[in-house]
């Protein structure tokens, strides 16, 4: 009995180490993409109940809040204030895809719309998975964004999904710059799932609260110009040849229902096509 | 049984990476799938907790983006240790339950952190035990005693006399 145990113990622990070896050698995408054949679809069903039960919920609360308020015109006006919150909530889902449709209007770059299907949120790592993948062409690496800027980069690419490294992943890493001093650095993610902003001492001089810092363009995965955050607090680390100022994310990756993924030329310059004032 | 054990190891991954960020608190998220193989393990045995976490792990590393086989690794092994100890302990008492499932799941997070510092994982180990492990380790116990409560209540609806 105890044999058996430790032999189904050392098969399992060789299996795990099989795969990692293979990973490390670049030859494991067979095997994801067997597993996510079976993931995604449960995946996108849990996600629009998800999605539906949250929506019903919300409108409970709101509604509940609306009749403490208005106790007399309670049963006269319930049903049209149901009415109201749901109308609300679509027009609030439509302007948000309109915000979408209307940055994908206006950049001069391919992009691919995406929904956001699962989130991955442990700390470890931060990730959103997307219902775009092999089947649309989507290819690693490729950058993602909102509106407000920039969410991530696609890190896997399944057949009908791709998983996205959201710039908070402590893994994340890009080449940055302010927009208003030209401060060069990187913006590094962290376990707190915050931004930190690297810069070297003598090139930060003049960065303040409330820069904006922006994607430079270098390395050639994400556009040029594309909001990554605003600096919140700058950390005075004395001597030290490298600084760093905290960031507050243009985009919060736990709101993000819809995306766009850039599959067009990642060197263009984007930088008048997002708010970068104010 | 088998496909119930299934069901659950595999509802449990994918819950994880739809349901936890939305009952995340801050920026803590629970292992739901740590979670219910704890259980599992606690009340099936060794051979049970090994294979549900190497499922539950599987899906997880697969769902997440993540190098493919650690959590594998790290929720088969606890899945296992903890399925061992079970047979020293009361694996029914909740006061056994609860504190396994938060020791259990800050042994995983050092043993995750041991295993992807071989690959060049970049976050400071004291950040992650600060902000990661310790909180989700008592998110983890947190919700296991909700789970263990649940359990009980429904264990004892089903020997009451119809």
């Amino acid at each position: 009995m105890k044999i058996r145990r430790l032999l189904l113990l050392a098969s399992v622990v060789g299996v795990c180490l099989l795969l990692l070896t293979l990973q490390t050698r670049g030859r494991a995408t067979e095997a994801a993409d067997v597993v996510s054949v079976l993931v995604t679809p449960v995946q996108r069903a849990l996600a629009a109940l998800h999605r539906g039960v949250s929506g019903a919920w919300a409108t409970v609360a709101s509604w509940r809040s609306v009749r403490a308020e208005n106790a007399r015109l309670r049963e006269e006006n319930r049903r049209l204030k149901l009415e109201a919150l749901v109308v609300r909530e679509a027009i609030e889902e439509n302007s948000r895809l309109r915000r979408l449709l209307d940055l994908r209007a206006r950049l001069p770059i391919e992009t691919l719309p995406g929904e956001v299907i699962a989130r991955e949120w442990g700390g470890w790592v931060r990730s959103l998975t997307v219902n775009r993948g092999q089947a649309d062409d989507v290819r690693r690496l490729t950058a993602v964004i909102a509106p407000e800027g920039l969410v991530g980069r696609v890190v896997d690419v399944r057949p009908w999904a791709s998983v996205v490294q959201v710039l908070t992943d402590p893994a994340s890493s890009v080449g940055a710059h302010a927009v208003r001093t030209r401060t060069p650095g990187v913006v590094e993610g962290d376990p707190r799932a915050t931004l930190r902003f690297k810069f070297m001492a003598r090139d930060g001089a003049g960065l303040q609260v409330g820069d904006l810092i922006v994607t430079s363009g270098l390395g050639g995965v994400f556009p040029r110009g594309i909001p990554i955050g605003r600096v919140q607090a700058i950390e005075d680390r004395g001597a030290a040849l490298f600084h760093y100022a905290i960031l507050t994310p243009a985009v919060d990756p736990g709101r993000l229902y819809e995306v766009l993924l850039v599959t067009g030329d990642p060197t263009r310059d984007l930088t008048a096509y997002f708010a970068t004032r104010g | 049984m088998r496909a119930l054990l299934a069901l659950t190891v595999f509802g449990g991954g994918v819950a994880h990476a739809t349901l936890a960020p939305a009952i995340r608190i801050g920026e803590v998220a629970p292992d739901i799938p740590l979670v219910l193989v704890t259980l599992l393990a606690l009340r099936r045995g060794p051979d049970v907790g090994c294979l549900a976490g190497f499922v539950a792990g599987l899906l997880q590393d697969a769902a997440g983006g993540g190098l493919l086989g650690v959590q594998a690794m790290t929720k088969a092994v606890a899945g296992f240790l903890l399925g061992l100890a079970a047979d020293q302990l009361n694996p029914r008492q909740p006061l056994v339950q609860v504190p396994a499932l938060v020791i259990l799941s800050l042994a995983e997070g050092l043993g995750r952190y041991a295993l992807l510092a071989l690959f060049h994982y970049p976050a400071p180990f004291a950040d992650l035990m600060v902000y990661v492990v310790v909180p989700q380790a008592l998110y983890n116990g947190f919700l296991g005693a909700a789970l263990v409560l649940m359990l009980a209540w429904a264990e004892s609806q089903r020997r009451r006399p119809a």
